[in-house]
């Protein structure tokens, strides 16, 4: 047999992979391999362009051209897509403007006070003895004006309590009374505040919350409440926890309300059984029902809902990205994921945000059988060797998988990428059987960028990515795990105090006002609710006796099996049961990645392999 | 009747300018002309309201404000850094008459900074307040967010002239060879009637 060069090429969602082997008589030698960006949806015409790019490259390397080629085999890309949707399901709505609770960077003094609200404007000439009084102080007053009336008024007699300002001056005035008193500044909307209404304020010392205000009973004291109001302010209550500071002022009508927004519910249809299920009882629910119904065959959205709304969204967009009409789609697949969307309150006077609750969805379609075949024939016009169709992906994926040192038929694979979470096994006879769920890296990404509001899904992306640091000086910085780092090179001045992505060497500041710390929840959160609920579920579902205990090993494929830490996390829930998992290191060499192009490539071969 | 009021400072330049000790310490250094040759920024803000601006900001951040005056040049970069090397925090401002305004940090080469405000007629008293607050936040080592920054092409060819002469006038006040000195800040709240 003559020299031959084959190229086995992977095209997943995200990355398209090569892997050239040299065959001379029995012998074949990997000689290099190479990843660029899927061009296009996979399994269509529009791969081409980034295939011949790869192999060009990958050519490259090793100072051969494409013509020396012989045969390019390509996978047949698996026929399922997903996408992913997401809103709110509970939102909080203030009715009557009765309350401030928000946390400026400086409230100034601490404690509380209690009293009738009164203009600035109106305070000099108006106030009197009798009344103890919180004084709303507008934009167009100077604090040192400010704080000189007080002092001049309290000295005559008239009682001040608290202060409520506009502007970001609470410390000022209050470093300059003669008699402190608790005072909340960045009120925004200042001209909302009721006047002449029995109010209270409450500021907390800097580290700890607000207690009084922020607790039911705490309320009725302040405002001599019968059981059945304070009953009625519960919610107020509630919505002031956890703040540094906060005013409440009673006004009869006044109240607020956290409503659920009406968010439908889906109908999951099963093999076994349909049940309907309201996505307001939260993904452990759903992912419950999930369970409960059997092979999942499709999920209808409620007309008119948000769960409608979600559900119609996904359809519309895989029937536009598979070219089939919206009523041939059928969702395969659905994770539901719990998060926390920050949304500003409506109606609230300081710009409060509050975190409301909402679902994220991530699902799977099958679509018609990809036309690999169009695929392959145009891929043969522009590289001029010929192109064959490999096998099934999964197989594939199992012969690139086996070449990691250290395993063995039968054998259960994880492939975590962007779009979807795959699982595949084989038994001793070579039956194999495959499993293609929702949710992976993009969904994680999509968490990301709404907890942190980000509206930046790259940044989202890089953050899922890279481990964080906080420079503490040009010259250290914080890690993650609490350690400190010197540096030899000053950091860049637009690092300075900043939390950071550290990627290599390299830094890249953070435009958020987050902690290092939240935002290491946040993403440890994110990849912890979709990875390791899909690695169950993945392994669940392909293992023929639906008990993941009779599994013994399991190997990692794919982009997120590189992430710094999702392996470990797996692993970590893994280990309960008592399976052994790691990522793969396919043919000893590349890690997890290049798993299919290399079973590509030996599946010509018969095992005629030797290392490079 | 209504009342009405003004606030007037007073600068009285003090001893020689030693390194701070105070690590809530945030210096401004202000350029040789300054409220004293000079009293209005490019745009006619008084010297003193800008100064009181930047003030507030940092108090307002919990921090502590050291003026002083640099006398031997009118180069932003340098009175910044000279700042930031006195400062017990090791963040300095530092302002130029004409309100041209820059936030330094010690360890820093002399040309870079924190953040700067070059375009001097765009600055407004607010930006002030947001510069003192800022240097305040870094002085307490927070995860600052810049302030933001207008920028207006027209600025350039519209006050590039009154800009040269502003600067010419600050460069004639300068002394080769004499050191940054304390300069003690007071503020007086005057009330006046108004029938």
């Amino acid at each position: 047999m003559a020299e031959q060069l084959i190229a086995g090429i992977d095209i997943g969602n995200s990355s398209t992979e090569v892997a050239i082997v040299e065959v001379r008589g029995n012998e074949a030698v990997f000689l290099t391999e190479h990843l660029v960006p899927t061009t296009g949806i996979k399994g269509t015409v529009m791969n081409c362009k980034g295939v011949a790019e790869c192999l060009q490259r990958a050519m490259e390397k090793i100072d051969k051209k494409i013509e020396d080629l012989s045969i390019v085999r390509i996978n047949d890309a698996v026929p399922v897509i997903g996408d992913l949707a997401m809103d709110v399901i509970s939102e909080t709505v203030i009715t009557e403007s009765s309350m401030i609770g928000h946390n400026p960077d400086t409230p100034g003094g601490e404690g509380i006070g209690i009293g009738q609200t009164i203009l600035m404007e109106q305070l000099v000439e108006h106030a009197t003895e009798q009344q103890a009084y919180i004084v709303v102080v507008s934009k167009q007053f100077d604090y040192e004006w400010v704080a000189y009336q007080f002092n001049k008024l309290v000295e005559k007699g008239i009682q001040i309590t608290g202060v409520i300002v506009q502007k970001d001056d609470g410390v000022l005035i209050h470093n300059r009374l003669q008699v402190k008193v608790p005072i909340v500044d960045e009120v925004t909307m200042i001209e909302k505040v009721p006047i002449g209404k029995k109010a209270a304020i409450e500021v907390a010392a800097p580290g700890h919350v607000i207690r009084m205000l922020s607790n039911p009973y705490g309320l009725s004291t302040v405002f001599d409440l019968t059981p059945y109001e304070t009953k009625q302010v519960a919610p107020v209550a509630k919505s002031l926890v956890g703040n540094r500071s906060a005013v409440v002022i009673r006004t009869p009508e006044g109240q607020i309300k956290e409503r659920k927004i009406e968010s439908g519910s889906v109908l999951m249809i099963g093999d076994r059984s349909s049940i309907k299920v309201n996505i307001t009882d939260g993904a452990d629910e759903v992912m419950g029902t999930y369970k409960r119904i059997g092979v999942l065959q499709d999920v209808m959205g409620e007309q008119g809902t948000n769960a409608g709304a979600m559900l119609n969204g996904l359809r519309h967009n895989l029937s536009e990205i598979t070219n089939q009409r919206i009523e041939e789609i059928s969702i395969t697949d659905l994770l539901a994921v719990d998060t926390k969307i920050p949304t500003s309150i409506r109606g609230a006077l300081a710009g409060e945000i509050t975190m409301e609750s909402g679902v994220a969805l991530a699902s799977m379609v099958k679509t018609k059988k990809t036309s690999i075949q169009t695929v392959a024939a145009k891929l043969e016009a522009l590289v001029g060797a010929s192109v064959e169709v490999g096998g099934v992906e999964a197989e594939m994926a199992i012969m690139g998988a086996l070449t990691t040192p250290g395993t063995e038929c039968p054998i259960v694979i994880l492939d975590m990428g962007g779009g979807s979470t795959d699982a595949a096994t084989t038994d001793e006879k070579g039956v194999t059987r495959t499993v293609h769920l929702a949710g992976a890296g993009d969904m994680v990404t999509m968490l990301i960028n709404t907890e942190l509001s980000l509206h930046d899904l790259e940044l989202a992306e890089k953050i899922k990515m890279y481990p964080l640091g906080k420079v503490q000086s040009l010259y250290h910085m914080q890690l993650e795990d609490g350690t400190y780092l010197f540096s030899e090179e000053p950091f860049s001045p637009d690092a300075f105090g900043k939390v950071v992505l550290r990627e290599g060497h390299e830094i890249t500041p953070l435009p958020v006002r987050h902690s290092m710390e939240e935002i290491r929840a946040i993403r440890r959160e994110a990849k912890r609710k979709i990875f390791v609920t899909n690695a169950i579920r993945a392994l669940e579902q392909v293992i023929p006796t639906r008990n993941i205990r009779h599994i013994s090993f399991v190997v990692m494929l794919g982009g997120s099996a590189l992430d710094f830490e999702i392996p470990e996390m797996i692993n970590d829930e893994l280990s309960k049961y008592g399976i052994v998992s790691g990522f793969a290191n396919i043919r000893g060499t590349e890690g997890p990645r290049n798993a299919v192009a290399t079973g590509l490539v030996l599946s010509t071969l018969n095992g005629c392999v030797s290392e490079r | 009747m209504k009342q009405s009021y003004s606030i007037v400072m007073h600068m009285e330049e003090t001893a020689k300018a030693l390194k701070g000790t105070n690590p809530k310490e945030v210096v401004i250094a202000i350029s040789p002309a300054f409220g004293k040759a000079l009293s209005k920024t490019i745009v006619q803000v008084n010297h003193s309201e800008v100064l009181r601006e930047i003030m507030s900001g940092i108090e307002e951040q919990g921090g502590v404000t050291r003026v002083i005056r640099y006398f031997e040049t009118a180069d932003l970069a340098f009175i910044g850094h000279q700042a930031a090397k006195l400062s017990g925090s090791g963040i300095g401002i530092g302002i130029q008459s004409r309100g041209t305004t820059i936030i330094h940090q010690q360890d820093l080469d002399p040309l870079s900074n924190l953040e700067l405000f070059p375009q001097s007629p765009l600055i407004t008293l607010e930006t002030y307040r947001a510069i003192g607050r800022n240097a305040a936040l870094y002085a307490r080592g927070e995860n600052v967010n810049p302030v933001p920054v207008v920028n207006d092409q027209m600025a350039r060819p519209r006050y590039q002239a009154i800009a040269a002469i502003l600067h010419l006038k600050e460069s004639q006040e300068i002394v080769q060879n004499k050191l940054a000195v304390d300069v003690e800040c007071t503020f007086t709240i005057s009330e006046e009637e108004m029938v």
